[in-house]
């Protein structure tokens, strides 16, 4: 495809985005190898999605969590990806996998974004910052957002696709960008509904913008056209494609209690919030936030980049300013969301600016600049990874096969069981243990009245959500005998008092006696539970095995197979005429 | 670059300290004096909220003549007991009475525990100190008893298991003879306003060998349907030692009594290893009236063993002059009971049960080292 003009700064050349991509796999897959994702909060939960898409490919009814929920709740891609993987690497390593090949196409995208607003040599610089970019590293080590990072990364390389087509209808860039925005939709619904939104409508200005520049002679209709074409074509093939998605979230609304979260506080007034959720994921990027502002509103090319990373920066606040909470107080969708998905966007989209400003650095310090930039990347990775190691979201290690295993002997998965205390570890006992749970970690597919109506997450976090927690947790032990639930694993000695007022007793001990099993004699088995979730028609289950993957694989092939119009060569006026910038761009 | 262009910048850079100010105002900006007696009882909390011990220090007054570690053991709580396990939710204030230089606070507030909610009320003298208000804070002055020695003298049963290779959780032997001894169906308020059928009652080991037992209750519509079915939870004592009897209520929220025909009542036991140890006196048991003129029942719980009960949990029987069950209340005390020191207690009671029902007060109890693995 064509950007726009990619003129050089004199004298210095851009980084090949090849050796970038290299960088990219130095840098993360060593990380990756060693599995450091699999302790983060969320990559167990997508990993136990992709372990029934690896068994269950056409029916997306799973019955272990919640007493049976349906994964249509939750756009597929990543995780059939990941189950597809998994058959060869086992199920950690394929996630793994998957996880580096989204870095890569991150890392395009970002380069691919960058040059919309850039020169070649400072998009370069700003792929470089984003592999080493804080937010990325908390997103994917310490929050382990696959879905998230994946759509995001898909976002970034349909926007020149949608940029080309709005400005110089490119038929093959229309087929392109909409198959690549299918393909980023089917893997996170939040991106599909606000991340492109976000990222998008600065483009559509800069198509405007650009629309008589390259002797190119668009019109202001023929752009708005253009645009809306590609967004109502994408939107159809979303709608059809994430069809059981929509069917399922007509059918059951979120109506649950808000669950607290750290990111809508006030970083100013919570500044541990601040530093998790704002000064970690910026990094050493919170330096060239004077240049942002100063040069991003200086330039009229960059201005829709930096009104653009300027609200998704202050959505990205939370709470600490009024910006979120007003824009979202549609069907209380602050309390719905979490925001360090925007900070992670805002980042992004500051990275052309920070290329730019690198540059101007290099220009100026030469090896200085270039020591100093690679230190502050390479502080802002390190500090989004240690940052785990500092605050460290899970208590010390301890194994849960002994776990699995009773639940998978003697016909006890004939009971449901919850676990306390075992934070993200109950995700990887509830993947490979056959018995099914009243609890699970996707909080938009409980419906359990019991879990819905208090404002607390994860029952095995219930003391974390205080009287919510613990009211939602005494609801579920009230009615064991209903759910069928016998078997409570403790790894926490704070709930014992509760459990042995309430009737239970314990059983067993494992781990050296850091996890204990508590159980309630008269539990009668498990059996299906009536609350209005029934699995979907066989038809969605094909639906759903079918296109999300399938609209990945046609993004695959069109964008290797369809060559994009080459633009005529056209001359450059040598030397630049004085007091013109030497980069087009950023006029 | 022109001015122009860097007003530009100046003004979005304004614009965003200003949406940063506007929100810290609005989360209730910076940590505020205390002013007036209120704020001083809310500012001692907020900091206890957060866990902020020497913080909430900051609000006591020197004339309470505490120290901070006494102070975050008496708001902590300590020895295991279940102020260990809770943390403070809310606090509302209201002032009773005020002048220039001393006030009444009463606090009432509201802890998430490892058990469920606690809820604590607190008349705070309030006094002013220099310009600001700082709370009396009435300091815990737990009494000590001498070193010695106590022997004890009491029932234990223990199950030997079978060997290994049996199935896992069978126990081959016959179940404990429990049986119901009192039932009674009440339409009543179940707390938090919610109205409901509870079902309360007795239930009594009647066997040689202690018992685990649970009480299940289904309740038939007029056709025999189920209209729901629930148990006792923790408004019992599950384990009973020979003859002993616990009391039991089962709330079903939402029931109503007239539209039941027939309670079906499942009693359970499991033979389980057990001890008469540690026993809990309760003395100066007595019905008052509180300042709301609500009743409540107090007394002092006195553990005669030798070693700390961590949470005790009272369950309170009231029977009407035909030694029917007529109500059955309980609460959890949030001090630990070190031996032979007697720990008040109060529970509240239904107004309307006639001026001195009978009563009979039982303690369940839960001790941290019998319960470890």
């Amino acid at each position: 495809m064509t950007l726009s003009s990619p003129l050089q700064t004199p004298g210095r050349a851009a980084i090949p985005l090849n050796v970038i991509l290299l960088l990219a796999v130095a840098v993360h897959g060593p990380l990756l190898l060693m599995q450091l994702p699999a302790s983060s909060y969320d990559a167990n939960t997508h990993m136990f999605f992709a372990a029934h898409y690896a068994s269950h490919w056409f029916s997306p009814w799973n019955d272990k969590w919640f007493g049976g929920f349906s994964q249509t709740t939750y756009p597929p891609l990543a995780h059939q990806w990941v189950a597809l993987f998994s058959h060869i690497l086992g199920l950690t390593y394929a996630y793994m996998v998957v996880q580096l090949i989204v870095i890569l196409l991150l890392t395009a995208g970002i380069y691919r974004y960058s040059r919309l607003w850039v020169d070649e040599r400072a998009a370069s610089y700003a792929a470089i910052a984003g592999v080493l970019l804080g937010s990325l590293a908390m997103l994917v080590y310490q929050s382990g957002q696959l879905p998230n990072t994946m759509a995001t990364a898909m976002a970034l390389n349909a926007l020149p696709y949608f940029y080309e087509w709005s400005r110089r209808a490119s038929g093959a860039s229309l087929v392109k960008g909409v198959a690549i925005t299918v393909a980023g939709a089917a893997a996170h619904h939040v991106t599909l509904l606000f991340g492109l939104g976000l990222f998008a409508w600065p483009v559509f200005v800069l198509a405007l913008l650009d629309r008589r520049n390259d002797s190119d002679e668009a019109s202001v209709a023929g752009v708005i056209s253009r645009a809306t074409v590609f967004a109502a074509i994408a939107a159809v093939l979303i709608a059809v494609v994430l069809l059981p998605y929509f069917i399922e979230t007509f059918q059951h609304p979120i109506t649950q209690q808000p669950i607290p979260h750290g990111s809508r506080d006030n970083y100013l007034k919570n500044t541990f919030s601040g530093l998790n959720f704002w000064v970690i994921p910026y990094g050493t990027l919170i330096l060239a936030l004077p240049f942002i502002f100063v040069r991003g509103t200086a330039v009229g090319r960059l201005r829709p980049l930096f009104f653009g990373w300027w609200l998704t920066t202050l959505i990205g606040l939370g709470g600490t300013t009024p910006v979120a909470p007003l824009l979202l107080s549609f069907r209380n969708a602050f309390n719905i969301l979490t925001f360090e998905r925007f900070t992670f966007w805002a980042t992004i989209m500051a990275l052309p600016l920070a290329g730019l400003l690198a540059g101007e650095l290099i220009d100026r310090f030469h090896a200085r600049a270039v020591v100093g930039l690679w230190a502050a990347a390479v502080f802002s990775c390190a500090m989004g990874v240690a940052w785990m190691t500092i605050h460290p979201i899970n208590g010390a290690p301890f194994r849960v096969d002994q776990v699995i295993s009773f639940l998978n002997r003697d016909d006890h998965s004939r009971f449901r069981y919850i676990t306390l205390g075992f934070g993200n570890q109950f995700d990887r006992v509830s993947t490979f243990a056959n018995a099914g749970s009243v609890d699970g970690t996707y909080n938009s597919a409980r419906l359990l009245p019991e879990l819905t109506a208090y404002g607390s997450a994860q029952l095995y976090n219930a003391k974390y959500y205080g009287t919510a927690g613990m009211d939602s947790l005494r609801a579920v032990l009230k009615h064991a005998n209903q759910y069928g639930l016998k078997y409570i694993f403790v790894r926490d000695r704070f709930y014992e008092p509760l459990l042995a007022f309430a009737g239970w007793r314990q059983a067993e001990s494992y781990d050296n006696g850091s996890v204990t099993l508590w159980t309630k004699e008269d539990v009668p088995p498990a059996h299906k539970l009536e609350f209005g979730a029934a699995p979907p028609p066989a038809w969605q289950g094909v639906m759903w095995g079918i296109l999300p993957v399938g609209a990945s694989i046609f993004a695959i092939f069109s964008v290797l197979g369809i060559s994009d119009r080459r633009r005529a060569v056209e001359p450059i006026p040598f030397p630049a005429p004085a007091g013109e910038p030497a980069f087009r761009e950023a006029k | 670059m022109t001015i122009r262009r860097l007003g530009l910048a100046a003004l979005m850079a304004i614009a965003t300290l200003v949406l940063l100010a506007a929100g810290y105002a609005s989360s209730g900006g910076a940590a505020s004096h205390a002013n007036t007696p209120e704020a001083a009882v809310r500012s001692l909390y907020d900091h206890v909220r957060t866990r902020d011990f020497p913080g909430a220090f900051r609000y006591v007054a020197v004339a309470s003549n505490t120290d901070v570690e006494r102070f975050t053991r008496d708001v902590a709580g300590r020895d295991g007991s279940l102020r260990t396990l809770s943390t403070l939710q809310d606090v509302n204030t209201s002032v009773l009475h005020e002048n220039d230089t001393e006030a009444a606070v009463r606090a009432n507030t509201h802890w998430s525990s490892a058990v469920g909610s606690l809820y604590d009320s607190r008349e705070l003298r309030v006094v002013r100190e220099n310009e600001d208000w700082k709370v009396v804070w009435p300091s815990d002055k737990t009494p000590n008893v001498p070193p010695q020695v106590l022997a004890l003298n009491f029932l234990r049963w223990e199950i030997i298991h079978p060997a290994a290779g049996e199935d896992w959780g069978a126990q081959n032997a016959e179940a404990p003879r429990v049986r119901i001894l009192n039932m009674t169906p009440l339409q009543h308020d179940l707390g938090n306003g919610l109205q409901g059928v509870m079902i309360l009652g007795e239930i009594v080991n009647e066997d040689t060998v202690p018992g685990f037992v649970s009480v299940t209750a289904t309740l038939l519509g007029a056709n025999g349907e189920s209209l729901g079915q629930e148990t006792a939870f923790d408004k019992i004592s599950h384990t009973l030692l020979p003859r002993e009897v616990s009391p039991f209520r089962i709330d079903f929220p939402g029931a109503k009594l007239a539209d039941i025909r027939k309670v079906t009542m499942e009693p359970t036991a499991l033979l389980v290893p057990a001890s008469a140890d540690p026993v809990i006196g309760v003395l100066h048991q007595r019905i008052e009236t509180d300042a709301r003129g609500h009743k409540i029942l107090k007394g002092e719980l006195v553990n005669q063993s030798g070693e700390t009960v961590n949470i005790p949990h009272v369950i309170a029987t009231f029977y009407n002059e035909a030694g029917k069950v007529i109500w059955v209340s309980d609460g959890y005390v949030d001090h630990a009971l070190q031996p032979q020191i007697p720990e008040p207690f109060q529970l509240e009671v239904r107004d309307d049960m006639g001026a001195t029902p009978r009563f009979r007060v039982t303690v369940n109890q839960y001790t941290i080292e019998r319960q470890g693995a």
